[in-house]
């Protein structure tokens, strides 16, 4: 036998773990591991014997990642571009190119049905691939952009419009008038609401259902994946099928007509031009229709509530951007673009390999579920210079019409916000209309906004506002002055 | 917004003074929620389709199965996922979680639909060489150095802490015997033991999510190999009777043996579940004393010990399968590639199988009392899943051109080694104080008692 006592052999080849055999906490709470880092700078997760950094999987749970993600991000596309996190089971592809490519070939990178909305979107179109999907799709893709759009337009200024005016009258605590200073909290008094009220209209739902949209549209959202959530989304979803079927029935008898501000007819609203549409010379079903809206209701609102917050916290924090956003309407096409490559609400999405695949030497089983971090494709620093600094001046950015081929011309990429290729979001015009106009509308009211710091979430230092990570500006104080 | 529209944040059904109840009537006046719940209902394909998947797991988070008490006691969320959602879908880890007994065993003997991965996939190094861990020579090898050697191994350990008055079986024993009985088998010189076990475990825990053991496994791999590289060139040169002698002289199609064959095949057969299992067998047998007295009083009973403890508190939590295509199971479709979290733990606390499956009970009647291998119950009875968790083999029990399966030599070793130290140690029982329990290090690691304090 040995010299040495065992134990020691063993306590050295446990290593690190070794002090831990008692009965302490098993790894203990994540904050302990990934402790808040200054905005910019990322905890260190150890490198390999060649320099290479590693990545503790547990990073993607901590609170750390969720308020400053772009330094690890930055990490995978800089050593792991198809990074696959064990832990999840999941791949990550997080270079602009890659994603390009794996977007833009639907059959390899499949959508198919693998419940990844859990039932709660019903028989959506976002996981349908090739033919069917396409069919789908432009049924009611068109109805959201082209003619089509610029008719809802006049409808989209009168919402914003209401809903402005009404604050001068409201008693809330979101809206405090004192003075010629008035202090509101944008998301109560304007961007929660207003995209529901908008989808409302757009799929021409009676007022008297837009309370129910704000819960069905948060329910839904929250309902995506299991969690406790999944139940009440699973119920919401009823109740959504249920409305809906009513309403499908009636306007199929009798079509309903969007107006423009004079009362003038623009045409048959969503719902009533698809009862009317047809697939290989058949009607859509009830339930077609509504696993659609379903579909609209959930992406039209979280998304542009999320898009309109995060515009006006980011500009507002570059003074001298924020004041010729004010000065000129025509800057704020650029404002919204730029905040989706800076900071958009939807952080990626999933793809399934349909064969094995090799991506940058790396082999994908068939079947792995693949991230497309578009979060991750918009901070490329082979696309976008300084990525992680919004600037509404970028020479870089794509801020055009949105186009499903995506862009890249003359050295400007549109941002990765929508995606690209055929699944790209149909919504994307309708929410660019939604939060262009909405902001024109508020800019036109609000004289001198700027942020109400002491009523702001602080970052970690105490003083500065808190980064909007990957999450969504929840709450946002703004001051401004009457007169 | 105005006040209608912020009360309606809660929905119609959700208690007492809901706003608009009435908006939810249907045609004909009939109110919907009624109408939904008549079964008779027509439903078209794609409502059945989304309701089947209707299961709201809410007595559930995710986040549990990965959560720091899920690493020291998985049994209480593995319950809540058996008795309420036996085909679990958890969204966050992208897996499957099959927690029956009935199902895992399913699954387990489903060779055709579901797949194993080696260690080496999760390495990322399946090119490194041959797994030779299921040819002949190299069992028999294996079997006949473990039977000679382990009453020999295990006396000279016990005698090392005996006159100390006290141990931990855990790290001296439990930790200790595989470890000794591989150097054994593999007939290392006894100096390079200490380095042999850093490597061995180094490399052992690397197959894993975590990154840092992983580049630690992939260096002790690397060392195991230049290591073992001139050992068997000697071995080749002048064989002996040990398991490098038997891979050495392997007569195989594509070329002879190499020291990465060697050290693919440790790397797959690992000696965790043996040292999971002593250590556990002895902690229930410390802090259960009427069960230690059983085992005193009957040595035949030491087996069912060992039985009853790869069902009670096996060291293998959960095995890894992954579909090889789409296959429909418990009334879900399975997706290519899915994977399939079997959950041992579970499945051996499954009340549907055992009468009051968590408590510790060595001999049970409804525990099949033979070798936990084949079609996983025999004589009408399930036996406990801890390892051989594969498809049943095609050999017979008492196999004439093999030694027997690793199971029962691994029961038979734990057996022989537990014999050694109940006759060395008669007096043995549990440090006063000391309260032992199971956990795992890391997440996925095995589940077993790391600190066993005993006095004697």
């Amino acid at each position: 036998m040995n010299t040495e006592p065992f134990a020691a052999v063993f306590a050295r080849a446990l290593g690190a773990d070794a002090g831990d055999l008692t009965e302490k906490a098993a790894d203990g709470d994540f904050q302990d591991i990934f402790p808040l880092m200054p905005v910019g700078e990322r905890v260190d997760m150890g490198s390999a014997p060649d320099g290479t950094p590693l990545i503790d999987p547990r990073i993607f749970f901590s609170a750390e990642f969720r308020r400053n993600p772009w330094p690890y991000y930055r990490l995978m596309r800089d050593h792991y571009p198809v990074y696959f996190n064990q832990l999840n089971n999941t791949y990550y592809v997080t270079r602009y190119d890659d994603m390009t490519e794996c977007y833009f070939d639907d059959i390899g990178f499949n959508t198919i049905p693998k419940g990844s909305s859990n039932g709660v979107l019903g028989n959506v179109t976002h996981e349908l691939s090739g033919v069917e999907h396409r069919r789908r799709r432009n049924l009611f893709g068109q109805h959201l952009v082209g003619k089509a759009l610029e008719n809802r337009v006049p409808a989209i200024e009168r919402l914003a419009q209401e809903m402005i005016d009404d604050w001068a009258s409201v008693d809330a605590p979101w809206c405090i008038t004192n003075g010629n200073v008035r202090t509101i909290e944008l998301g109560q008094a304007f961007a929660d609401a207003f995209p529901v009220r908008v989808v409302c209209d757009v799929l021409g739902f009676p007022k008297e259902a837009r309370g129910n949209f704000v819960y069905w549209y948060n329910s839904i959202m929250g309902g995506l994946g299991a969690s406790e959530t999944h139940k009440q989304g699973m119920e919401a979803r009823q109740h959504l099928e249920d409305y809906v079927e009513s309403i499908v029935e009636e306007r199929r008898a009798r079509p309903t007509f969007l107006y423009d501000n004079d009362g003038n007819k623009l045409g048959k609203d969503i719902i009533s031009k698809l009862c009317e549409s047809q697939v290989d010379g058949d009607f859509l079903s009830t339930e077609e229709i509504t696993a659609l809206i379903a579909l609209v209701v959930a992406g039209g609102g979280e998304t542009t509530r999320g898009t309109l917050m995060n515009m006006w916290y980011s500009l507002l924090q570059k003074t001298d951007q924020a004041e010729a956003a004010l000065a000129d309407e025509s800057l704020w096409d650029a404002v919204f673009h730029e905040t989706l490559r800076h900071s958009n609400p939807i952080g990626g999405q999933p793809r399934h390999a349909t064969f094995d695949v090799q991506i940058h030497g790396m082999t994908v089983p068939a079947g792995s579920l693949i991230e497309m971090v578009n979060f991750s494709g918009s901070h490329d620093e082979r696309i976008f210079a300084d990525p992680d600094n919004f600037n509404i001046f970028r020479a870089d950015l794509y801020t055009g019409k949105l186009l499903r081929s995506g862009f890249r011309k003359e050295g400007k990429c549109s941002h990765m916000a929508f995606g690209v290729g055929p699944h790209m979001c149909p919504g994307a015009w309708i929410s660019h209309q939604e939060a262009v106009v909405g902001s024109k509308i508020l800019s036109r009211t609000m004289k001198n906004p700027r942020i109400n710091r002491d009523r702001m979430p602080k970052d970690i230092d105490g003083v500065s506002l808190a980064p909007i990570g990957i999450n969504k500006t929840r709450e946002l104080w703004l001051d401004y002055d009457l007169t | 917004m105005s006040t209608d529209e912020k009360q309606a944040v809660r929905p119609p059904s959700y208690g007492a003074g809901a706003p608009d109840k009435d908006a939810f009537t249907g045609r004909n006046g009939v109110p919907l929620y009624t109408r939904n719940g008549n079964q008779n209902d027509y439903r078209t394909y794609e409502v059945y389709q989304r309701e089947r998947v209707k299961e709201a797991t809410d007595k559930i988070r995710p986040i549990q199965l990965i959560s720091p008490e899920f690493i020291k006691d998985p049994y209480p969320v593995l319950e809540i996922l058996r008795e309420n959602y036996p085909f679990y879908r958890d969204w966050l880890g992208n897996s499957f979680w099959v927690t029956r007994y009935d199902d895992v065993t399913s699954i387990f003997t489903d060779d055709a639909n579901f797949e194993t991965r080696p260690k080496r996939w999760f390495y990322g190094i399946e090119d490194l060489g041959r797994d030779l861990g299921q040819e002949v020579p190299v069992l028999t090898a294996q079997a006949a150095r473990i039977d000679a050697n382990v009453a020999r191994i295990a006396a000279e350990i016990v005698d090392g802490f005996r006159a100390n008055g006290g141990a931990d079986l855990a790290i001296d024993f439990a930790a200790r015997l595989p470890l000794e009985l591989l150097a054994c088998v593999l007939d290392l010189p006894k100096e390079d033991f200490p380095t042999f076990v850093d490597r061995y475990w180094r490399m052992q825990r690397g197959a894993m999510w975590e990154p840092k053991s992983r580049q630690a496994g992939l260096g002790a791999i690397q060392e195991l190999v230049e290591y073992f590289r001139p050992i068997l060139a000697a071995r080749r040169a002048r064989p002996g009777d040990d398991l490098l002698s038997a891979i050495a002289g392997l007569d195989l199609e594509d070329g002879p043996a190499t020291a990465e064959d060697v050290v693919v095949t440790l790397l797959e057969q690992d000696h965790e579940t043996l040292h999971g299992g002593i250590a556990n067998m002895w902690l229930q047998l410390m802090t259960h004393p009427e069960q230690l007295d059983l085992v005193k009083r009957e040595r035949r009973m030491v087996k069912f010990a060992w039985l009853e403890t790869l069902r009670h508190s096996t060291p293998v939590v959960t095995a890894n399968r992954f579909s090889r295509h789409e296959v429909e199971r418990f009334g879900r479709l399975i997706p290519i590639g899915a994977l399939l979290h079997c959950s041992a733990a579970a499945a051996n606390r499954d009340p549907r199988q055992y009468k009051e499956p968590d408590r510790f009970i060595v001999g049970r009647k409804d525990l099949c009392q033979r070798e936990p291998r084949g079609q996983y119950r025999a004589d009408g009875l399930p036996a406990g899943l801890a390892f051989g968790l594969g498809k049943p083999t095609r050999h017979p029990a008492v196999p004439e051109d093999r030694p027997r399966s690793l199971y029962a030599l691994c029961r038979d070793t734990a057996t022989t080694a537990s014999n050694v130290l109940l006759e060395a140690l008669p007096d043995l029982r549990l440090k006063p104080g000391a309260t032992p329990a199971l956990r795992s290090l890391r997440l996925g690691e095995m589940h077993t008692c790391w600190h066993l304090p005993v006095v004697f």
